[in-house]
This record gives C-alpha cells, structure tokens and sequence, in this order.
C-alpha cells in the first residue's frame, strides 16, 4: 500500500556541512580498500555518537574488535550470525521500557549491521520478524557477495558467474549459477517506511538515505554495495571505481522506496556496458562474451522491472492530473495508446 | 582399517575428512561456512560433485543439518561439517535425527568458545558431543580422531556405523587436526552396499504401504517404547570401543588425553619416559561409548591418572566414572584460546606422578 512517510526529522546533509566525526576509528584491521567498512563509517557519520550498534558476526566485527582492542567509538554489541535484527530487536524494546520509565531522555538511534550472508541467509527470518514487527531501527546490509570472512564462499547475494570458493568455475561450472537475492525488494514487500539502495561512491547520497532511514516512525533497511579486493580480485585502489561502475552499468542501481513509492536516486544517462564491470575482477574472469551478453540482459531487465515500479508506485502526480482532466481527458487517453 | 594403499598424499585434515567420505560414498554433502573447517565444504563443491555426488550450500547450519536429516531418510550416505557454534544450530536437527533414527555423519571441527569464542583449537564441545547434545534423551557415537590419517580411516568408520545403527555419528576433531597437513594414505573400502537402507529408505510407496520416520510419540505407551528400543540400541553400541594405548605396561601414571592433545601429551610422555620416569598414554578413539572397560583394567593394575584437556574438564568426568571405586584422576586444563606445547605438560605430569 501507498502511504505518505513523514521526513520531517530528516536533516539534510550537503557537502558543505559533511560530518567528519566516523564512529569507526582508524586502525581497524580490515584489508586495503575495503569498501565495506568505508561505507559503514559514513553511516555512522550521517547518524552521530547518539547510537547503538548491534552487528552480526562477520568481517566487520572481526576487524573492528580483536580484543582487547575496538574501533568503535559508540555503543557496540556484537552478536551471533543470524540475529544482528533480534537483538536490535531487543535493544530498541529496552530503550522503549528505559524511556517510559524516564531512564532515558535522549532517545538513540538503533543500527544493525550485517553482512550480505548474515542478512540474506541465515539471518533472513530474524531480519523479517523484526520488519513485521515494526521495531524502530535501521538494519544496514553491507554487501560483498559473498562470505568474505571465512574465506569467499557462495551467499545468496552472489551474483550470477562470480567465481566463489564453494561455487568454484571451471569447465563445467559457471562458478555462481543462480541470480542474486533481491533484498531489498524484499525489504520493501514487507510495507516498512523506507528502504534504500546505496554505495560508498555516492556518499552524500548514503548518508542522506541513512539520515532518512533514522528520521522515519519503524524499520528502515538500506541495502550498501561494498566492495572487497580480496573476495573480488581487484587492487584495493580500485574499489570506488569499481562501486561507482556498479552504478553506472546499472548493475546496482540507486533508489529508495519511501511509504512504497519507488525514485531512481542516480539516473545514469549513458551506461557503460556491464563488460567494462565484470573485466575489471578476477572473480568474472572466466565469463565468456555469450555469458557476458547474458548477465547485460539480466542487468537491462532488472532496470526495466525497477522502472516499471518506479512508474507503478508514482502514478501522475494527483493535483496535475486532476485540472488536466477537466480539460480534455479523453484526448490524452488516447494518445497515449 | 586395512588395505591401506601404497601411495600417499599430503593433505590437510580437513581434506582427510573430505576424501574419506567420498571414497566411503558419500553422496550428498550439506554444508555452510564457517572456520575452522571451510576447506571440507571447498573440496567438496568440485570433487564430490566430479564423484557423482550433490553438493548444496545451506542458508545456514540448522537448514544444512536438516537437509542431512531428509537425505538420511533417504537412505543415502550423506553428511555435513561446521565448527562448533555452527553444530550448536544443528541440535534440533540431531536430536530429531537420534529420535527418527536417521544414519548421519556430522563433522565437528572444534573452536574455542564459549560463544563465538575464536577460530583456534579447543575440546570445549566434549560434553555436547557425548551427551547428545540437543533435547531429549539419545546418544550419537563420537569418533576423535588424532591424525590426518586416522581423519581419514574414522570418516570411513563413521559412515558404516551410522548405518549400522541407524544413528547420527559425530566425528570430533578440532583446529588443529583441520588445517595441519601430514601424509595420509587415501586406501578405498569396499563398495556400499546398494541395499543397505532398503528396508526402511523413503522411496515411494507404490505397490506396499507407507514408510513413516518420525520422533512424536503421543499413543500411550508409544514414546516409552521407542525409548526403551533406543536405550538398548545405545547398550549395543558399547561394544564400539576404541582406544590406543602408549606404553602403559610398566607406567605408574598413566595420561588420559584424547585428539590433538593426545598428540602432545604423547611427545611429553616419550620424553619423560627417556628421563626414566613410568608415564604412559591412555586415548580414547571413540568418545561415544566411552572405552570405560580398558580404563578400569588399568586402574585395576593400581595405576594412577591424569586428564589432560583442552577445557576447563570434561572427559575427566568420564575417566573419573571408568576407574571409580579403584581410582581417581587428576585433572589439567589448557584453557582454549591458549596452544599447549609438550614442555607445558611435563610439570603436571610430574607433579601427578609424585602423588602431589
């Protein structure tokens, strides 16, 4: 269903006033280039020191906290796999119960984090309960296809022909043959205020969408591309490039849905041709130009299933529409046919 | 454990694991990552499916011991491995299994916890694994093995015994024998028998009636029953004891240690044996039944004992019920997160052996 979210909370951010404080301090242990945990210092940017973080276990946790050290400069639990949104869950019931009690005056944000295995597999029922519940939270999963961590094993995040240590490439295999998940489609199914698409290449537009997400009554997920040199086979130099390609071949196109309306928030005039994407990683390497042309297809229908919603959830706007009709309704009904 | 071949490979236990299990025919494997033991799953996903075999990536570890809990009932050699909080999630699955008598092999390669602990080596799950470790009232059989080559010997071992028993089998192993490499002779037992679960495998019921495994019991009587089959199952599985004895004739004290640190406690023992001193090694192979008999026959010669674990002691409780009445057992801990060498045992075992 359509409904109206109010953004009324919602501070905007501009280059000009960017947020340098990154709750995620340097001297972390995460590998050169890692796109995941630049990303999710922005968000932690974009929501300030007033948080608390529950983060699923995987590599962002491993290299933010190996005891007795941490980077992290808010509140931080780290959790099991496959409940970081159960235990933001219970953390956002507490801060209820400590604000009707006047424990607590200033209420803080809740995020949690996971990882696309964490989020998409064994997560995935948690993240879904904590949805339909309603919990006021923002649960970001940051994306990198794959189970980094215990050493680049297939997730249901993987996309089509990456080559993976558990969905391996050779002469017979593809490498991953099935398409990726599409979380947050599937967010989105579940009627919450806001969910968004976002990459460290456009960090104003992850941080506002992260400021958005926070600002809104209920859950709120945003879904971040983050790249990983290591799972991924490219320099760690190249790791913006390469999420600001996903965006501009429209392999990972920006967009939120705000009370179930769909907005491309990058509309990208020219694409380059997912060629220019998969070339510039190992884990594509093997993809033939027929296999290539074939993940194009998929990348050109996926944009168009997306358009359509955009279109489907954005009819003419009603208060155009409506003295427009009086004038000659019939005239453009039918030329648009 | 005959018929070993002439050529010999040098591979990770992990890959010890894999390689028994697919000349054992093993024809499914389910599994989900997790370190220490991703090496099995990524052998697998290319060898088991180049052996004729499916090879599936779960979306986590209970829906990967469940889909061993629907190939088992199958009838076919199927089989899953993870590390510790991984087998946690799988518990439910297991005892539905143990309750359904489902054949199964689990592969658990230890890690420290409690909780997600870290990646290292730690017996801490031995009471999880020998108690049954899920709901209910069951037991699985527990093979520890203590080499790349007895990995590969007990996966083997593992799959005809859950067969036999028509009963989940663990095999406990931990970080250390996972990633260390050593030479293993891959030898191929003989071939399944292609009628073993014929009797009871879900097929299709054409031509006869329906084939139900289930584990709810609500009939008057029914669960009491289904118990009472069970424990005496379990009562003929102790006839499955295991166990290597190291220079125990003469010893004054004997050491109880099993897997990896029955490795070290051995190099500690040798080289106090050359300093004169009566030490020797006792190990249990299987932990499920517990070799309580042999035990209690060396208590019976007036020796003494020390467990030597990876934990904070559990196997101690079982050494202290095998020589009870006769003897007693000391107990040393290394605390998981902490790598033991053989130097850090000498003193506890001297220390033992003076009565101290």
């Amino acid at each position: 269903m359509l409904r109206d979210i109010d953004l009324s909370g919602f501070e905007k951010i501009t280059a000009k006033d960017l947020p340098t404080e990154c709750m995620v301090s340097s001297g972390h242990r995460a590998c050169q280039g890692c796109g995941e945990v630049l990303a999710m210092g922005m968000v932690t940017k974009a929501a300030g020191p007033n948080t608390i973080v529950a983060n699923a276990t995987g590599c962002m946790e491993i290299i933010s906290s190996p005891f007795p050290e941490t980077a992290w400069k808010i509140p931080w639990i780290h959790v099991a796999f496959e409940n970081a949104a159960a235990v933001a869950s219970g953390v956002e019931a507490a801060v209820k119960a400590l604000m009707r009690r006047g424990a607590l005056k200033d209420r803080p944000h809740i995020i949690a984090f996971g990882g696309d295995g964490s989020t998409a597999d064994i997560g995935f029922g948690a993240l879904s309960g904590a949805f339909e519940r309603g919990h006021k939270f923002l649960y970001v999963c940051l994306d990198n296809e794959a189970y980094m961590n215990t050493g680049i094993q297939r997730s249901s995040s993987t996309p089509y022909g990456a080559s993976t240590t558990t969905s391996p490439a050779g002469k017979k295999s593809i490498g991953q043959h099935t398409q990726k998940k599409n979380l947050p489609l599937i967010a989105a199914a579940h009627g919450i205020p806001y969910v968004a698409t976002a990459s460290p290449a456009f960090y104003l537009d992850l941080m506002n969408k992260v400021r958005k997400a926070l600002s809104v009554d209920g859950p709120s997920y945003i879904h971040i591309y983050a790249p990983c040199p290591t799972g991924w086979g490219m320099p760690g130099s190249k790791s913006i490039e390469i999420a600001k390609l996903a965006v501009q071949t429209n392999v990972f196109p920006l967009y939120e849905v705000v009370g179930g309306r769909f907005a491309l928030t990058k509309k990208v005039a020219k694409p380059q041709p997912v060629t220019d994407y998969l070339k510039a990683q190992r884990r594509f390497r093997h993809l033939s130009d027929k296999e290539a042309a074939f993940i194009q297809q998929t990348v050109d229908g996926n944009l168009d299933y997306l358009q359509r919603l955009v279109a489907a959830t954005n009819p003419e706007p009603a208060k155009a529409k409506k003295p427009k009709a009086k004038a000659a309704p019939a005239k453009k009904a039918a030329k648009k046919k | 454990m005959t018929r070993k071949s002439p050529e010999k490979i040098f591979i990770k236990g992990n890959e010890a694991i894999a390689r028994g299990a697919i000349a054992a025919g093993c024809k499914c494997f389910f599994g989900y990552p997790i370190t220490p033991q991703n090496d099995i799953p990524e052998y697998m996903s290319q060898a088991l499916v180049e052996a004729g075999g499916e090879f599936v990536q779960a979306e986590s570890e209970v829906a990967s011991a469940n889909m061993l809990l629907g190939a088992g009932a199958c009838g076919i050699r199927a089989m899953t491995s993870s590390s510790s909080p991984g087998i946690s999630l799988m518990q439910e699955a297991i005892s539905y299994m143990a309750g359904s008598e489902i054949p199964a092999v689990i592969v658990n390669m230890n890690r420290g916890g409690p909780g997600l602990g870290d990646i290292g080596p730690s017996q801490g799950d031995y009471f999880q694994s020998t108690r049954g470790g899920g709901h209910g009232d069951y037991r699985t059989l527990v093979l520890a093995p203590a080499s790349c080559q007895e990995a590969y010997d007990l996966i083997i071992k593992a799959f005809d015994l859950a067969f036999k028993y028509r009963n989940p089998v663990l095999i406990l192993g931990d970080a250390i024998l996972g990633n260390m490499k050593e030479a293993v002779s891959p030898w191929k037992p003989a071939p399944v028998d292609p009628a073993e679960a014929a009797d009871w495998r879900l097929e299709g019921a054409k031509g006869r009636g329906p084939r139900l495994h289930k584990s709810l019991y609500l009939h008057e009587g029914e669960l009491a029953g289904q118990n009472k089959r069970l424990q005496e199952k379990y009562l003929a599985m102790q006839a499955e004891t295991d166990f290597e004895l190291y220079r125990t004739e003469d010893a004054d004290l004997v050491v109880c240690a099993y897997g990896s640190i029955a490795r070290i406690a051995k190099s500690a023992v040798r080289k106090l044996r050359k300093e004169g001193l009566k030490v020797g090694l006792f190990r249990p192979v299987n932990l499920y039944p517990f070799p309580s008999g042999p035990l209690a026959e060396l208590a019976g010669q007036g020796k003494r004992f020390l467990t030597i674990e990876h934990n904070l002691g559990q196997m101690v409780e079982d050494v202290r019920l095998s020589v009870r009445g006769l003897a007693d057992s000391e107990q040393f801990s290394v605390y998981p997160g902490n790598l033991p060498l053989p130097d850090d045992f000498e003193e506890p075992i001297k220390k033992a052996l003076a009565g101290k």
